[in-house]
């Protein structure tokens, strides 16, 4: 049987994987600090005892896409965005240390603070940040953590902690499978960067681009459909040879 | 089958209760001492179909893997206690706390519940009750021939009886409550709400004082509900679920496509 069957097969297969890539950025259209993943497909030629004139199709995540998602205020004074580049610190459920966008943070009755997943805020001081009983909590804009103890007056405003914000190189970066951002290559923890910038009383949503994303799914079923095309053709080929096999 | 069948229906679930949560906000938007809330989503773990920096040969490398994501979670609602506008009634029985804190509410089984609706009623034998019959803790009876009533910032709570305006009697106080996440609490109905591990134990405190709020006579805190905002998000909700809908129609034309056409 030809060849090219299993070709078709393979783009066919591989356009189902690239759907599931952009439904999945799809389905986190509203996740707080989502960052969308590019899927590209690659060509593979298939080197043999003939002429490589096969190629197969390879889906990948080559990358994620770093642009800035849009700045959504809730008034909550533990909800801090990011303005510009970097990431916040967060430890991950192996207690190593993960990259994060995401902003959406609240206390623990121990007073922790943790982001929306769940997952502890690591400080300035390279641990979790541990607030004690405040009656109003207050983030600058270098992530600095103040806080007005419980019954204190209001000159009384102590600094906790800072939020530990890192700028690492987007090309070094990587989505761990728990959706945590970590470096490929070199330290795997990184150090704090004063110079970033944060907003707090905001939340950064997700830069999922809903029509990109629409706009890929029908491409690849398009797609798709011509690869089942392909594999129709290909069966009425083989067809019309057994039937001159046939006659002669 | 198809993943992104999978992944598009995990949308549409999130997306549906993104809208639930809007529209018990808005019908909440006049509800006094009401909290809003707001859906907390987080992407689901990625499965790694080829792994990055795996050997494609014995010299080279694969550049980049394939790790597909399996779609978004709920992770829970989360209680946004940010304060209300206060709106003067001139009811003497009408409370606002300005700030931290909660009124302490007895249960009919014996349990403390949270609030902060102070729209305060007297029963039959005098007591200070919720407008759902419950206690307010600790007790205030109100004597008969009571004619006003005036509850301080810091909770105290004194009756002048009759048309003597020299018989002022103090009656008790009333006492606030702090959690140090009050995020955490489990909303109970009826503008209640429960203590959990998430939320803390309760403080005991003094209005005015270490940090809790004031007591207002004469007010009360609406919902802190925009309507404007939740009507912006019932919106994009509605885009969103739409679009991840289609999602799932898409994968279903695919298979279709295949079983009809091979």
């Amino acid at each position: 049987m030809d060849r090219a069957i299993y070709i078709a097969m393979t783009g066919a297969k591989h356009n189902m994987l690239a759907q599931a890539s952009h439904s999945n950025n799809l389905a986190n259209a509203t996740t707080t600090g989502f960052r969308a993943d590019w899927e590209q497909a690659r060509a593979m030629p298939v080197f043999g005892e003939y002429y490589p004139s096969r190629a197969f199709s390879n889906t990948e995540r080559p990358a994620t896409d770093f642009n800035d998602g849009p700045m959504v205020e809730t008034g909550n004074e533990l909800d801090v965005a990011i303005t510009g580049d970097g990431f916040f610190a967060v430890q991950d459920a192996d207690g190593n240390e993960g990259y994060t966008r995401r902003g959406d943070f609240s206390v623990t009755p121990v007073g922790q603070l943790i982001n929306g997943s769940g997952q502890p805020v690591i400080g300035q001081g390279g641990g979790p940040i541990v607030l004690p009983p405040y009656e109003k909590v207050e983030i600058g804009e270098d992530g600095t953590i103040s806080i007005r103890p419980a019954g204190a007056g209001p000159n009384e405003m102590a600094v906790i902690d800072g939020l530990k914000i890192v700028n690492p190189d987007l090309q070094n970066l990587e989505k761990g499978t728990d959706g945590l951002f970590r470096p490929v290559e070199g330290e795997q923890v990184l150090e704090d960067d004063p110079a970033l910038r944060v907003v707090s009383g905001f939340v950064e949503g997700s830069n999922v681009n809903p029509v990109h994303e629409l706009t890929n799914v029908l491409a690849l079923n398009r797609q798709y459909e011509l690869q089942v095309k392909m594999m129709k053709t290909v069966e009425e080929v083989t067809r019309s040879s057994e039937q001159i096999l046939r006659m002669s | 089958m198809h993943k992104a069948l999978w992944v598009g229906k995990t949308g549409l679930e999130a997306q549906d209760i993104a809208l639930a949560t809007i529209s018990n906000n808005m019908a909440n938007a006049s509800t006094t001492g009401y909290k809003k809330e707001r859906a907390v989503f987080e992407d689901l773990i990625y499965q790694v179909q080829r792994q990055p920096g795996a050997q494609s040969t014995q010299n080279t490398q694969l550049p980049s893997g394939l790790q597909l994501g399996t779609g978004v979670r709920t992770v829970g609602t989360q209680k946004l206690f940010t304060q209300g506008d206060l709106n003067t009634t001139e009811q003497p029985l009408d409370l606002a706390i300005n700030g931290r804190g909660f009124f302490q509410i007895l249960l009919p089984d014996g349990n403390l519940a949270y609030t902060r609706d102070g729209t305060f009623h007297l029963n039959d034998e005098g007591q200070i009750v919720t407008a759902s019959g419950y206690l307010l803790e600790p007790d205030i009876q109100l004597p008969e021939q009571t004619s006003t009533i005036t509850i301080g910032e810091d909770g105290i709570v004194t009756a002048v009886i009759g048309n003597d305006n020299q018989n002022v009697i103090q009656l008790g106080d009333i006492e606030v409550v702090d959690f140090v996440n009050p995020a955490g609490l489990q909303a109970a109905g009826k503008n209640l709400f429960l203590e959990t591990a998430a939320s803390g134990p309760p403080q005991v405190g003094v209005p005015s004082l270490d940090g809790f709020g004031s007591i207002i006579q004469g007010a009360l805190e609406t919902s802190n509900v925009t309507i404007v905002e939740e009507m912006v998000d019932m919106i994009s909700t509605q885009r969103s679920y739409e679009m991840n809908s289609k999602v799932v129609s898409t994968a279903d034309q695919m298979l279709g496509f295949i079983t009809q056409n091979l």
